[in-house]
């Protein structure tokens, strides 16, 4: 049978919740972010009609830009999406406002407050107010006091701030910009996003883990041998270098998204469906995790950096040939790390996290491993029979595999590994959402619930408090190992693994 | 969830005081109103049913407003010990009637007004206003009023204090005087909505004065004449009002558990052969299958050609875009437990025939019990490709279903819901 497009019956049955009206103000808003990821996003739920009509955007930058041509550089960069949707464009396009700001001045943050006044009085967005800091992270602290000085936050029930991540570059100061922000606003009011929690597949963790008897008497030490969470990319460091070279991947994806993925996937259950219950969980969760050597930290994680590779017809430059990086960086572009969680349920099963660029797949998962059968009753057509295994694809091709044992066809008892398939696509026939249309809406609804509390980022960054002190201090203790582009990452990041006779798996 | 009591009694106050009274006691503590910021809901209680019951002395006091499992049961057994017909509703003014002949006006206590769902009340509702009517047509209004401000456990500064006023009295009386009472006490600030918790046959001349202004409208179409219903279906949709239907909102599971069997891309060409529709419904009132039957003709592009009414129930005719015709039956099926809500769809089979070999074709069943299911499996249905899914209806009560509507909704009219009246209303003006 041919299938079509999408289901006729499913359109418009999703019930969505309604956002209240709302005035959005990026700040940053010239930069890559707002055209790659917010207006898109935005421009998505105007689509599915998730938007309300007393709706406002205004786009904030110190360039010195009017509403057109805000308007205009956005449909610019946007001509791909707009291209099949000219007419929505063009009413989407309304909400759309720019006011030059300098947050630092205290005149330009004055002058929005009265711009913003006149806004919602235009669009009757009844004072509700999302301010979004997509600016470098060193204007977080400053931008929120602004904000407070000019009184655009007061109103705890009708203004908030969504801040990107890195929230912080350690411990220390990621505590100290958590002092500063409160200071401006409640915490109620503050939106750390992670734009990996707004990802379908992460959200599903919860509902396949407290939305099924299956899973839970078997997610512990009693069943669960390892777990392993990969997030790997195909690109380089691409025209992001600047950042790149300060941050690495341990604080630009291991300390956010792969540690929120582990929190999500080894919490307790909460007592109900509720923000502040599911963050509990989660920062309970982070606290109690540490580094399994934490007195010895080299031992239980590796660095890398990719080299040349690709071949003749593509050839891929080193990390250190890239434009705008260091000849001699020691930035790391991969990072593989073991983690363990003191609790009753997660003693001694080692969590492994690796990310990296330049790797050879593009995905997302995480990969939990059963302990083995006590005895082998069966002889296995593979030399070791494979434990079982539930693999969780957060990207691409979201959904699930089981691995189990069954009788290989034949006369005699012998058993082979296959796999149980679950796959959005197959079953849903409908691609997800981005995480930001998701994040988005959710930050306007005053949801908080995919969104990190100061705590628990406060507990990802002591994580690995070992692994950034030392890589200040006795860098030499924690070398970087190159790997060639479009592998899997340094050897010795199997031998991290392979220590404990267990091998990452190959995607 | 249990219902919920106020804390504290309500003061009985003149009609003409109680708005002066809370306005005095919303500014008394500071200058400035401590209210929540949330929506005032009004609502119609009449409790005809419970009235009578309690008047009877069939059970006991007080009438609190909410249909409880006494209620239900005792209702079933004297629907049965009558010889009503079984596919009577709880809320059929046939069963009130009944027993209406034998009340003793005796005061029992009332207290309507007073007790709120809690899944209503953790809305934190601003003033919740009770429109109690009283079977003596002229008696008196009373109104009383109370205030609260329940203890939260959310931290932040919200102020969730709210009202509670009642207004109760003949329903002569409720026209002429409380309707005017109600006016003045509404917040120009606030969304406001009306819950209709009876049947749209009962008091139309409150109802219409309701629609004529702003608040957004929550009704139920399983409780009134089908003509009725969907006259102020039509009415609301001409004049732009917010309406909910919480007939609408119990198919929900029914739209849902159809819609799931068609995500898998694979399934989707069913959809372009489906050749027959049958409807189960739970009693005679049709105005739910008509729903359902109008969302699926309108999402699959379907047009309304022809019906008819037989002793069996209603034959209707759609035709797809490539001119094929699309046969529907609604069958109205008694059955031995009355039901709380007339007309409820109890099962639901689409044929898709996509070949003259039966096993090439596909059967989809959905029922509420396993039973129907089987029902619906008669007839040689196994030899094709069947897909099947026992949807149970609906058990949340009324106030779970507004609270939800309260709690998620702008008010708006669902689009899809408006799609649907426009032909259900096509549909039924052609059986007349």
């Amino acid at each position: 049978m041919n299938s079509s497009l999408s289901n006729p019956l499913r359109l418009g049955l999703r019930q969505e919740r309604v956002i209240p009206p709302q005035c959005l103000v990026i700040f940053g808003a010239s930069g890559d972010l707002t055209h790659r990821k917010l207006i898109p996003a935005l421009f998505e739920l105007f689509l599915q009609r998730r938007l309300p009509s007393e709706f406002a955007i205004v786009g904030c930058a110190r360039r010195p830009w009017d509403d057109d041509e805000f308007r205009a550089k956005m449909e610019y960069k946007l001509e791909k999406q707009i291209s099949q949707n000219e007419k929505e464009w063009v009413n989407f396009s309304k909400y759309l406002f720019y006011e030059p700001v300098d947050l630092q001045k205290e005149d330009d943050v004055i002058k929005l407050a009265s711009r913003l006044a006149e806004i919602d009085k235009d669009q009757a967005t009844h004072g509700n107010r999302t301010f979004y800091l997509s600016v470098s992270p060193n204007f977080y602290g400053s931008g929120c006091k602004a904000l407070k000085n000019a009184g655009l936050i007061n109103d705890p029930k009708k203004s908030r701030i969504v801040i990107e991540k890195p929230f912080g570059r350690d411990y220390s100061s990621a505590k100290k910009l958590n002092r500063i922000v409160q200071s401006c606003a409640h915490e109620s009011q503050i939106y750390r996003i992670d734009h990996y929690l707004g990802k379908e597949t992460v959200q599903n963790i919860l509902v396949l883990r407290f939305a099924n008897t299956i899973f839970e008497p078997i997610w512990n030490r009693n069943y669960i041998s390892n777990v392993q969470i990969t997030s790997s990319e195909i690109v380089g460091v691409e025209d992001r270098a600047g950042y790149y070279e300060t941050s690495g991947a341990l604080r630009d994806m291991l300390q956010n998204h792969l540690t929120q993925m582990l929190a999500v996937t080894a919490m307790e259950p909460p007592g109900r469906f509720d923000p502040e219950a599911i963050r509990n969980e989660k920062a309970k969760v982070l606290q109690a995790s540490k580094l399994a050597d934490e007195d010895n930290p080299w031992e239980c994680c590796i660095r890398g950096q990719y080299e040349e590779g690709g071949n003749n017809a593509n050839p891929l430059k080193a990390y250190r040939e890239e434009e705008g990086v260091n000849i001699n960086s020691t930035t790391e572009t991969y990072i593989a790390a073991k983690v363990f969680i003191d609790n009753w349920r997660w003693q001694g099963v080692p969590f492994y996290l690796r990310t990296g660029k330049r790797l050879p797949k593009r995905l997302g998962e995480i990969v939990l491993t059963f302990k083995d059968v006590p005895v082998h009753l069966f002889e296995s057509t593979i030399i070791n029979p494979a434990p079982n295994q539930l693999i969780l694809r957060i990207q691409p091709n979201e959904g699930a595999t089981f691995k189990f044992e069954v009788k290989s066809p034949g006369s005699g008892m012998r058993s082979r590994p296959v796999e149980m398939e679950f796959s959005y696509d197959e079953s849903f026939g409908e691609p997800s959402d981005e995480g930001y249309v998701r994040l988005l809406a959710d930050s306007m609804l005053g949801d908080p619930t995919l969104f990190t509390r100061s705590d628990e980022v406060e507990a990802a960054w002591k994580l690995y408090t070992p692994l950034i002190e030392l890589m200040e201090n006795a860098p030499w203790k924690l070398p970087i190992f190159k790997y060639e582009s479009k592998t899997w990452g340094p050897p010795e990041a199997d031998q991290l693994l392979s220590k404990d006779n267990i091998f990452w798996r190959r995607p | 969830m249990k219902a919920q009591l106020t804390l504290q009694t309500p003061l009985e106050l003149p009609p003409k005081e109680i708005s002066s009274y809370l306005d005095k006691l919303w500014i008394s503590e500071n200058d400035f109103s401590l209210g929540a910021n949330t929506f005032s809901l009004v609502v119609w209680q009449p409790s005809w049913l419970e009235q009578c019951l309690v008047m009877n002395n069939i059970i006991s006091g007080p009438i609190t407003g909410n249909l409880s499992q006494e209620i239900i049961k005792t209702s079933k057994e004297l629907i049965l010990e009558n010889r009503l017909p079984l596919a009577t509703s709880l809320y059929s003014s046939k069963l009130t009637d009944l027993l209406k002949k034998n009340i003793s006006y005796d005061s029992s206590e009332d207290l309507r007004g007073q007790f709120f769902e809690s899944s209503i009340s953790t809305l934190n509702p601003r003033r919740l206003i009770t429109l109690a009517p009283t079977f003596e047509r002229d008696s008196e209004l009373k109104t009383f009023v109370s205030a609260y401000c329940p203890l939260s456990d959310d931290t932040s500064d919200q102020t969730i204090c709210g009202d509670l006023v009642v207004i109760r009295g003949g329903t002569q009386s409720i026209y002429s005087e409380g309707l005017e009472l109600v006016n003045n006490l509404s917040i120009d600030d606030l969304p406001s909505w009306l819950w209709w918790n009876g049947s749209l046959d009962d008091s139309p001349e409150i109802f219409d004065s309701f629609c004529e202004g702003g608040r957004r409208l929550i009704i139920d179409t399983a409780n009134g004449s089908i003509k009725r219903c969907l006259d102020i279906l039509n009415k609301a949709l001409q004049s732009n009002k917010a309406i909910n239907d919480l007939n609408w909102v119990r198919l929900k599971s029914w739209r849902e558990s159809l819609a799931m069997i068609f995500d898998p891309p694979p399934r989707r060409a069913i959809l372009e052969h489906i050749s027959d529709i049958d409807i189960d419904i739970e009693g005679d009132h049709i105005i739910q299958a008509l729903f359902l039957i109008s969302w699926i003709s309108d999402k699959l592009a379907w047009k309304f050609e022809k019906i008819e009414k037989n002793v069996h129930g209603i034959k209707a005719s759609f035709r797809r875009g490539n001119g094929e015709e699309i046969k529907i039956s609604i069958n109205p099926l008694p059955l031995g437990n009355p039901s709380i809500h007339s007309g409820q769809v109890i099962g639901l089979r689409l044929i898709s025939k996509i070949s003259k070999n039966p096993k090439q074709n596909t059967c989809i069943i959905l029922g509420s019990e396993s039973a129907e299911c089987t029902r619906l499996e008669a007839g040689g249905m196994a030899d094709m490709h069947l897909i099947e899914e026992v949807v149970p209806n609906s058990l949340s009560a009324s106030e779970t279903d507004v609270s939800q509507l309260l709690g998620s909704s702008r008010g708006n009219t669902s689009p899809l819901f408006e799609n649907a009246i426009k032909i259900a209303r096509e549909i039924y003006e052609a059986i007349d």
